[in-house]
């Protein structure tokens, strides 16, 4: 099986695919936790699970376990120990991680005791222990309410704006569409769609969309006619036109008769959708 | 070295904090403790006996201890994923296996020093007694049925030699780590410890003078090839016998023992190399 | 991977020699440890039938772990419990006792003591012959038992060529067991016992032989010197004539000492050894005769004679036959090697 994916430097790079896509054995390949049956890799010109590319490296699990007798300060720095820090070094990293993560206040607390979240917020930590180059994150929002979700994603911004590369692996598309720079959708074992998350998209399609509620008195069939789709559910009409001045129209004519416009614009493809087209293109395989 | 270092120094903290390790040397500790309550009853039963309680203590939790943290040791870290993060860190397999073995031996070895300094205290104090009182008694030997010649070398000896055997047995345990789910790895090795404290039996079994077949001289021949002989670890017949053991010959079962760990080591090794983590 | 599958190879080469390389190694320890005595040896051969549980005592015994002697000791505490406080039959005591010795065989105590209780307590404690053959018989196998456990020192040894010396009376055996715990450091008395079980056969050169090998170690052997002096005095000239095959002559020189004293059992052997020599077997069942009547204990005197009384069709008086277990052994005999030291 022939597999290959371009990341740019500094980037954040998404690989998505469904459950058994081999999503997780690609990222146990680049980590150098499998050993390819036949040929090799190379990151960096280094080979996969090379000790000099391991120092480059830093990887946060899904849904991150760790020696759970530690607290985070003890966790960090047996970690750190394995890179060879030690001394005031290693201590003026971990605490400038713990300031990152925002773990700082609750550093003493036993991993055995610590919530999803911080769990999470610790594996992001230890994965930057050793300040590396490229960092493999897989699934780092599953399970984590809004906020924290939220905070995941800042972070991940914050270290696209440090230089480093950002290796992303889920299957939560919505999380990954607002902060990719490009993606690779994985089905199969095969890269069905790669590129610039907004080349993907296809932002610009031309046509736009119109979602009214309420209001009586305009004509239905009329609008009917005149947009390309129109779909009624309970109190909300959704249309879509062919141009801005049609909808413009329609908007006005909505309003006129009272009714309430609930949004109005280009109509963008998700993700989502581009995901589905893409495994669905490949799916007679 | 410096990884294998660490490995070996999280492994040791962590398994000093699982409670049934603190509960098996408490338990030990009291089981050597309560021979010091041991009463005159005939002269040499009760020397015998305290030396059975200690050293069978030692050596028998000292096992439960070399086996249950070994079994657990490499499963656990693939069932918990915990060896993903580190097997990412600049840390190869072989160093992380050394790690965890090293890192629990210390804890087993550490666990029977504290067994074996709880015997040696009752038995320095309890033991010269029934000497005493053997001898007062007048019997040529001061305790007849055992001898009392070398006995407080040969009982410091023995603890050593069964640090050996726990060493092994240590590595048997992991090895079945790296490849059995950790109850499967408890049931081998056990299996193996009660088969290597029998090897001899095998051996004789094999010999064509008990009328053994071609086909049972063979398997009892592999056996007692490939099974680790447990029971050269033993010295207790020296103590009861009073035989002097020199250290060339202390040496060469330490060697034995060694021998014995780097080989089941290395088939670890070879086993966790290829294992999907 | 390429590298991935060398090492493998590698890796198994090296296995494989390290087990071959290692056979040497742990032969080498076995053979030091029986040599310097730190384990006797698993039985190879049996000396005597096995009790089948044996087995399974080795396999329990592994079992247990380190706990094998602390099951041994625990339980012969309670036998000696039993002992001591007179709860216990004696035949209990022997149940505890044999299955103290299927848990740790190489333990020497038990082994002895249950040899001992078998041949003497059990022995006289029932008035049945039958039986009495049956445990004395089972006291000296579980002596044999023992030694086949313990080949590689002195004390079953000598404990087994005590019982027949001292209770079957049967000299050849003794001299055959004693003799064997010379292989092994042994006590200073092993050599004197050889001499006067040799003394009573009667074999009075290599009695004689032995006393002198007594004297040179210690010329201050008192049993030695007094055994060595009564000898030359009573019984060497007879035995003398008789070596030069002038059996009347030796006849008449044993009588004139057997006029002092009329019941001395050696000098009855002697005499009815001399008849055998010269091949006068009715005489010299005659004296063998004498001698059962004059000491019920000189169970050599009675088995001879039934020996000689078989052969030429004599029947025997009552007080003259040979103890039952005598009778019951020879119906069956066990023909016993003196185990060489055996070091792998």
């Amino acid at each position: 099986m022939d597999l290959s994916i371009e990341v740019e430097e500094g980037t954040i790079f998404g690989l998505v695919g469904p459950n058994g896509s081999g999503k997780t054995t690609t990222l146990k390949l680049l980590l150098g936790l499998i050993y390819p049956t036949a040929g090799s890799g190379t990151v960096f010109d280094l080979p996969l699970g090379s000790p000099e590319y391991k120092r480059r490296i830093g990887f946060l699990p899904e849904g991150p376990y760790f020696y759970d007798h530690l607290n985070a300060v003890e966790l960090l720095a047996f970690y750190g120990g394995l890179f060879g820090m030690s001394g005031a070094a290693l201590q003026d990293r971990i605490e400038e991680l713990l300031h990152m993560v925002g773990m700082w206040d609750r550093r003493e607390i036993r991993v055995r005791n610590y919530s999803r979240g911080m769990l999470q917020r610790i594996g992001l930590a230890q994965a930057l222990i050793n300040d590396p180059d490229l960092v493999f994150l897989d699934e780092p929002t599953a399970g984590l309410d809004p906020p924290a979700q939220m905070e995941m994603r800042r972070l991940m911004v914050d270290l696209r704006r440090q230089g480093k590369t950002v290796f992303l692996c889920s299957h939560l598309l919505k999380d990954m569409e607002p902060i990719c720079d490009s993606v690779a959708i994985l089905a199969r074992g095969v890269v069905r769609r790669q590129g610039r998350i907004r080349d993907l998209l296809g932002a610009e399609s031309g046509r736009f969309r119109l979602r009214v509620a309420g209001g009586n008195g305009f004509s239905l069939d009329s609008l009917r006619d005149r947009s390309l789709d129109l779909k009624i559910e309970g109190e909300e009409i959704t249309m879509l036109f062919a141009n801005q001045q049609q909808a413009l129209a329609a908007a006005q004519e909505i309003a006129d008769n009272g009714g309430t416009i609930l949004e109005l614009g280009a109509q963008t493809r998700s993700l989502e959708d581009v995901f589905i087209e893409a495994v669905a293109a490949g799916g007679d395989e | 070295m410096q990884a294998i270092y660490r490995v070996a120094v999280a492994t040791f903290h962590e398994a000093w904090r699982r409670r049934f390790l603190n509960a098996i040397l408490v338990f030990a500790v009291l089981i050597i403790g309560s021979s010091w309550t041991l009463t005159y009853l005939q002269p040499g039963a009760e020397l015998k006996l305290l030396i059975d309680i200690g050293l069978g203590s030692i050596r028998f939790f000292g096992m439960l201890i070399a086996v249950f943290l070994g079994v657990r040791l490499i499963s656990d870290e693939i069932e918990k994923r915990t060896i993903h993060t580190i097997l990412t860190k600049p840390v190869t397999r072989a160093q992380f296996l050394l790690g965890k073995f090293f890192g629990s031996l210390a804890t087993v070895l550490s666990n029977m020093a504290l067994m074996g300094i709880a015997f040696y205290v009752v038995f320095a104090y309890k033991g010269s007694k029934f000497m005493v009182q053997g001898a007062a008694q007048g019997s040529e030997s001061a305790s007849p049925g055992i001898s009392t010649d070398f006995i407080y070398g040969n009982i410091a000896k023995a603890i050593g030699l069964s640090f050996v055997e726990m060493t092994v047995l240590t590595a048997v345990s992991v090895m079945a780590s790296t490849l059995f789910s950790w109850i499967m790895a408890a049931i081998f090795s056990f299996f193996v410890y009660f088969v290597g404290q029998a090897a001899d039996f095998f051996k004789s079994l094999a010999n064509p003078a008990r009328g053994t077949g071609f086909g049972g001289q063979i398997v009892f021949n592999a056996i007692y090839g490939i099974i680790p002989h447990f029971e050269v670890f033993d010295m207790r017949e020296a103590i009861i016998k009073g035989t002097y053991v020199g250290w060339d010959t202390l040496g060469m079962h330490v060697g034995l023992g060694l021998v014995y760990a780097i080989l089941i080591m290395l088939v670890a090794f070879l086993a966790f190399m290829n294992r999907e983590v | 991977m390429k590298k991935q599958r060398g090492v493998q190879v590698v890796g198994w080469l090296a296995v494989l020699i390290l087990l071959v390389g290692l056979q040497p190694l742990s032969n080498a320890v076995n053979y030091r440890r029986l040599v310097l005595g730190m384990k006797s040896p698993t039985p190879l051969t049996k000396m005597v039938d096995f009790d089948p549980t044996a087995v399974t005592g080795v396999i329990m015994g592994a079992a247990l772990g380190g706990f094998q002697g602390v099951a041994a000791s625990m339980l012969w505490m309670k036998m000696e419990e039993l002992w001591d406080s007179g709860k216990g039959t004696w035949l209990e005591c022997l149940n505890v006792m044999r299955t103290v010795t299927l848990l740790d065989p190489h333990w020497l105590e038990p082994w002895r003591i249950t040899g001992w209780h078998l041949a003497y307590n059990l022995y006289v404690e029932t008035k049945d012959p039958k039986l009495q053959a049956i445990y004395l018989a089972k006291g000296l196998d579980a002596l044999k038992e023992g030694i086949s456990w313990n080949p590689n020192t002195h004390e079953l040894y000598l404990e087994l060529a005590w019982t027949y010396f001292d209770r079957v009376r049967d000299y050849e055996n003794a001299t055959k067991w004693f003799r064997a715990a010379l292989q092994f450091p042994h006590p200073e008395f092993v050599e004197r016992m050889i001499a006067h079980a040799y003394e009573r056969l009667p074999d009075l050169d290599r009695a004689l032989d032995w006393y002198d090998y007594c004297l040179k170690r210690n010329p201050d052997d008192g049993t030695a010197k007094g055994a060595t002096a009564t000898i030359r005095l009573r019984y060497l000239p007879a035995w003398r004539l008789m070596q030069a095959g002038k059996y009347d002559e030796a006849i008449r020189a044993i009588d004139r000492y057997l006029e002092v004293e009329p019941n001395g059992t050696i000098a009855l052997h002697v005499k009815a050894h001399i008849y055998e020599q010269a091949g006068r077997e009715r005489e010299a069942l005659d004296v063998w005769r004498l001698a059962a009547r004059l000491s019920a204990l000189d169970h050599q005197a009675r088995r001879k004679a039934n020996e000689l009384a078989a052969k030429l069709g004599v029947t025997l008086l009552p007080s003259e036959q040979a103890p039952s277990y005598y009778l019951e052994q020879m119906q069956e005999p066990r023909r016993l090697e003196v185990p060489q030291r055996r070091l792998r």
